[in-house]
């Protein structure tokens, strides 16, 4: 068990510096905590579990963990489920029929403050960086186009902004036609990165008034922004329901292989290595299987490791395993095209996007604060949030729901027994849970995590400090 | 002879939508141990009704059943009932349709052996012992009523009530079916209520045969006494004096005392017989 | 002259013969050839629409598709089997290693994790249906007997059940779920929740028919044996048992045949609905792929459905005809 005494932990730091290792993976931060190894790390809790995911190319760590033999290499034997959507995978996690699955970053968060469904969930693990993409409909993309710049190639100049969309929603706004588009839940990453690259487009995408029951998210909006199960995003674009949506993949890239679609921008564009997925479990979980919440969370940064290593030598196995019906199940050439390296926008223009699925690399699995509190400061944005609240409420969000402490247990324990190498986690020795000021937005505005209410009111379209419905 | 059954003044009331329908007025009968009795009627003259108020399958509206000076309340197996339509249980073999009355009637008194004997001797009574493992889809009309019978009989009844328990047969059969059911009466000396439409089956059988008048609020009409001497042979009774006397005594009590006014659908049933035999439609 | 006759007869004979051997021959054909010559066009028809069809997904599966689809299925769940195999040897391997280390573990066989294959959710939604199926007769069975034989009960009860009846099961279905997950916790559940979820729809689905055919069959009992019952004064257990139960067997098979081919269709709904493993989740799980295999593997699917459907009907019926007396009832 893990006995966090402070004289073992000192015995520990001799130890290690003894042996010469890295000296810095020893802080007595309050943060990063680091268990003595004098006790390895005791047998799961609980060995079956069930994992629910959504059919997203981001749930790739758990089915590595699961293919490549990491979860029972944990004496865990853990069963994974694809879910219906966002909703019932939450429904799931917190009911108890899941013991962990796939999640948006949003959701944790979401579900601590109680918005939508309340319940403490946390989470030890984050999934991936970037991955979603922006799709239009053929007719949109043909009316945007005129609006963009050309390359001397003849291919639009890239990224390409909402401003090229925006005389198009006027002119169907214009016409009484509602400018709908898909996103995949009201807290999900696609959510706030379509809104961010609206607004910074100009194109209102509407507020949220949960303390008056308008959920909806359509206040004052110029886009009409509505849920959709990622699956189903092609079909109803294709449908003519949505002109557009913003996914995670395979589902742009299915977009263009059906030929219904062209993605416009991919989330890497909008904001360079994003966090996207996270692992969530409930807080109840990790506090009754301690052992097994570590462990997973071990068998996760493993996986993650194997996706990225060797600069993605094994991306064409992930996709081939991820191409099975009982994980994304598309086509091996609609996975493969975001997941190699590459992204096809419009038909025939494929673009080297080598950072477009990243999994390991740049602390990637790492659960940082400041994202926590970015999602926190996009639903006061929008006003998910509906009142103003104090810097400290953003950290103290974040303190609960995002848990490096349990991550750098599992990392630890990992450099420990040899499963991975001390220099893997090299950086995050020093890490503190917040990220520099972030400069890579689209509308280049910086965002520092330790000062939210200042960043909120950087934007122009937006609610700011002291605004309200 | 002992009085066994007293049928006292009975009254059968119908309630209908339109008001009620008295099927019999004060229908008095008394029967003896060992008699055979028939009872003759029209359709709807309600025979039927008496044997059911007997059977205790109606209760009488007015008016009462005595058996050994009990009151009748409720039906019983010691007044066994032959339906018209054999009412053989489809699911169940000759032997389990006999076993299953067996069963009831004998479960204090006798043994599964003794049961055993028991339905197997009263389905060779009525010659059934060929076909006891067969179900009632398996045999034809008089093999049903035969084993029919055979239920009835192993009940042990005091009375054996038989509602017209060869109409449904075709001439031949029903003539051999009479001749058997003399057998066995001869052996057994039951007391039997038989309704019938046939005016030679009533006088071959019966000691006496009770008339009935034509309803509404039927009655017996008369009652006469069959002094043949048994064993009956149905061939030397044809050229008998008191035979025929009796037979056109019945007749004559049907079709010019109790004359019914015959609707059409019932003339042309009598027309489509196309026995000798008299029916009474 | 006389031989003249005779020969002609027998020639009239032989031909009599011939031409009645002609017949027999014509009836055979016709019960084989007409079958096979409707599948036929059947098969032409559909892959000359398929060709025409075009999908997101690609060309609209036809036969052949379909037939490639079969192996692969099968194929699949052959590689499935051995995959399983060898997660109980490593299992075995690490119980093994765990019990060196600490002696006083006791080894534990945890159940393959792995997917369920096409033929595994064939066999979930046969297990899911008739379990339904089951408990929906030990229900409806008795509650249409008492309904049958008690007309005040059914004056009481018919009410409900003409209002449940025309509810599709599918609109119970979110308040089963939420009921199950209320209701239905242990910690190491016996049956899984999305079992029971799936179970009771078929439950739901089942007792209307089956209540209302059975308390149909009850009230027509014929008279005459309810007479013999009650000259023979049976009491009212042995007057079910004996009389009432097995007289009604032809109209308990009528609800019950009707009930099961209900069923049948509705689960495949509520697994698609509620992403309950079954055959249902397969067909929904391969739309949302949206693979160029989806279509023809969801093609698959619909005539696996099918053939199970048609398979269980024949079932039913073959059981009707073992348990019923009535031969005639159980023709169809």
């Amino acid at each position: 068990m893990l006995n966090l005494t402070l004289t073992k932990s000192k015995h520990f730091c001799r130890r290690i510096i003894g042996q010469a290792l890295i000296a810095g993976m020893c802080i007595s931060s309050s943060l990063v905590t680091l268990h003595a190894n004098a006790e390895e790390l005791g047998y799961p809790e609980k060995e079956e579990l069930k994992f629910g995911f959504i059919k997203l190319t981001d749930m790739a760590p758990i089915a590595i963990a699961y293919e490549k033999g990491f979860f029972e290499d944990e004496g865990l034997y853990v069963t994974i489920e694809a879910q219906a959507n966002w909703k019932v995978l939450l429904d799931g996690v917190i009911d108890g029929r899941l013991d962990g699955a796939h999640m948006l970053a949003g959701q944790p968060i979401a579900a601590t403050i109680g918005y939508g469904t309340k319940a403490e969930i946390i989470t030890p693990f984050s999934m991936d960086l970037n991955g979603n993409g922006i799709t239009v409909s053929n007719e949109i993309w043909q009316q945007m186009k005129v609006n963009i710049p050309k390359r001397p190639d003849g291919k639009p100049v890239h990224p390409i902004k909402a401003d090229a969309l925006k005389p198009v929603v006027e002119k169907y706004s214009a016409s009484g036609k509602p400018f709908n588009m898909g996103m995949v839940f009201p807290v999900s990453t696609h959510n706030y990165e379509l809104r961010y690259w609206l607004a910074a487009g100009g194109i209102h995408p509407g507020f949220y008034a949960p303390h008056k029951g308008d959920t909806s998210g359509q206040i004052d909006a110029q886009a009409l922004l509505s849920v959709t199960p990622p699956p189903q995003m092609p079909a109803t674009l294709e449908a003519g329901t949505i002109y557009g949506y913003c996914v995670g993949e395979p589902w742009n890239q299915q977009a263009v292989f059906k030929g219904i679609g062209v993605p416009v921008v991919t989330d890497y564009e909008i904001w360079k290595d994003n966090p996207e997925k996270v692992f969530g479990i409930t807080k109840a979980f990790s506090e009754k299987y301690p052992n097994t919440t570590i462990r997973l969370t071990r068998a996760l940064i493993r996986a993650a490791k194997w996706l990225d290593e060797n600069n993605n030598a094994n991306r064409p196995e992930a996709v081939k395993i991820l191409s099975q019906s009982n994980y994304v199940g598309a086509d091996y050439d609609v996975i493969a095209n975001s997941m190699t390296g590459t992204f096809e926008y419009e038909k025939g223009d494929k673009r080297d996007v080598p950072d477009f699925n990243v999994f390991f690399r740049y602390n990637a699995t790492y659960p940082y604060y400041s994202d926590a509190i970015w999602y926190l400061t996009q639903m006061r944005r929008w006003g998910q949030i509906s009142e103003d609240k104090p810097d400290t409420w953003y950290k103290e969000v974040a303190n609960k729901v995002y848990r490096p402490d349990i991550y750098m247990k599992a990392a630890q324990s990992l450099v420990d027994e040899k499963l991975m190498a001390a220099s893997d986690f090299a950086e995050l020795a020093n890490e503190d849970g917040f990220r520099n000021p972030q400069t890579h937005f689209i509308d280049n505005i910086v965002y520092d995590g330790t000062k939210p209410n200042e960043y909120i009111n950087k934007f122009s379209i937006g609610l700011k400090a002291g605004d309200k419905i | 002879m002992d009085l066994l059954l007293d049928i006292s003044k009975i009254d059968m009331v119908f309630p209908t939508p339109k008001g009620d329908f008295t099927a019999l007025k004060e229908v008095d009968l008394k029967i003896h141990k060992g008699e055979f009795i028939s009872l003759i009627g029209h359709s709807g003259c309600g025979k039927s009704t008496v044997l059911n108020v007997v059977a205790g399958l109606y209760q009488a509206t007015k008016g009462g059943v005595l058996l050994n000076n009990k009151y009748v309340t409720e039906p019983g197996p010691e007044r066994a009932v032959v339906f018209q339509n054999h009412s053989l249980l489809p699911w169940l073999t000759a032997y389990q349709n006999v076993e299953l009355a067996v069963k009831q009637v004998f479960k204090k008194t006798m043994n599964s052996r003794e049961m055993k004997e028991w339905i197997e001797h009263n389905l060779k009574l009525v010659h059934m012992d060929h076909a006891i493992h067969k179900r009632p889809d398996e045999i034809s009309g008089g093999m049903k009523q035969r084993v029919g019978i055979a239920r009835a009989l192993a009940m042990q009844p005091e009375v054996l009530l038989m509602d017209e328990p060869f109409g449904a047969l075709d001439a031949l059969t029903r003539a051999h079916m009479q001749d058997s059911l003399m057998e066995i009466q001869e052996e057994l000396n039951n007391t039997v209520i038989m309704i019938t439409h046939d005016v030679d089956e009533a006088v071959l059988l019966s000691d006496r045969i009770v008339m009935m008048t034509n309803g509404p609020a039927a009655t017996v009409g008369e009652i006469l006494d069959v002094n043949l001497p048994r064993p009956r042979d149905r061939i030397s009774l044809a050229q008998d004096a008191e035979y025929n006397r009796l037979r056109s005594a019945v007749l004559t009590f049907l079709y010019e005392k109790q004359r019914k006014v015959e609707t059409i659908s019932s003339r042309e049933k009598v027309a489509s017989s196309s026995t000798q035999k008299v029916d009474v439609a | 002259m006389t031989t003249l006759i005779n020969k002609f007869i027998s020639l009239e004979q032989g031909s009599s013969l011939l031409l009645e051997l002609k017949r027999l021959l014509m009836t055979r054909l016709q019960a084989i050839v007409l079958p096979t010559v409707g599948v036929a066009c059947f098969l032409i028809i559909w892959s000359l629409a398929a060709n025409a069809i075009d999908t997101s997904l690609g060309k609209f599966p036809g036969p052949k598709a379909v037939g490639t689809q079969i192996v692969n299925l099968y194929q699949e769940h052959v590689a499935e089997r051995e995959k399983e195999a060898a997660f109980y040897q490593r299992q075995e391997v690490r119980n093994a290693k765990r019990l060196a280390k600490d002696p006083s573990y006791q080894p534990k066989i945890r159940a393959y994790t792995g997917k369920e294959t096409f033929i595994d959710q064939i066999g979930t939604s046969l297990v899911t249906v008739l379990s339904g199926f089951i408990v929906a007769a030990i229900i409806a069975i008795p509650l249409g007997i008492a309904v049958g034989l008690s007309k005040a009960l059914n004056t009481a009860i018919n009410p409900i059940i003409q209002i449940f009846k025309p509810v599709s099961p599918l609109a119970w279905l979110p308040l089963v779920t939420m009921v199950v997950s209320a209701v239905y916790v242990s910690p190491e559940p016996l049956l899984a929740k999305s079992f029971v979820n799936s179970m009771i729809t078929v439950t739901l689905c089942c007792i209307w028919p089956m209540v209302i055919n059975t308390s149909v069959g009850v009230a027509a009992i014929n008279q005459d044996w309810v007479n013999v019952s009650r000259v023979l004064r049976l009491p009212s257990l042995v007057h079910v048992q004996k009389i009432v139960l097995p007289a009604s067997i032809p109209a308990i098979f009528t609800g019950m045949r009707l009930s099961l081919g209900i069923a049948w269709m509705v689960l495949i709904a509520a697994e698609m609905l509620a992403q309950n493993p079954g055959l249902g989740k397969f067909v929904w799980d391969e739309f949302q792929n949206g693979s160029s295999q989806s279509l023809s593997r969801i093609m698959t699917a619909v005539f696996v459905i099918g053939f199970i459907g048609f398979l269980l009907d024949r079932g039913m019926l073959q059981l009707q005809r073992i348990l019923s007396w009535d031969k005639d009832s159980a023709k169809r």
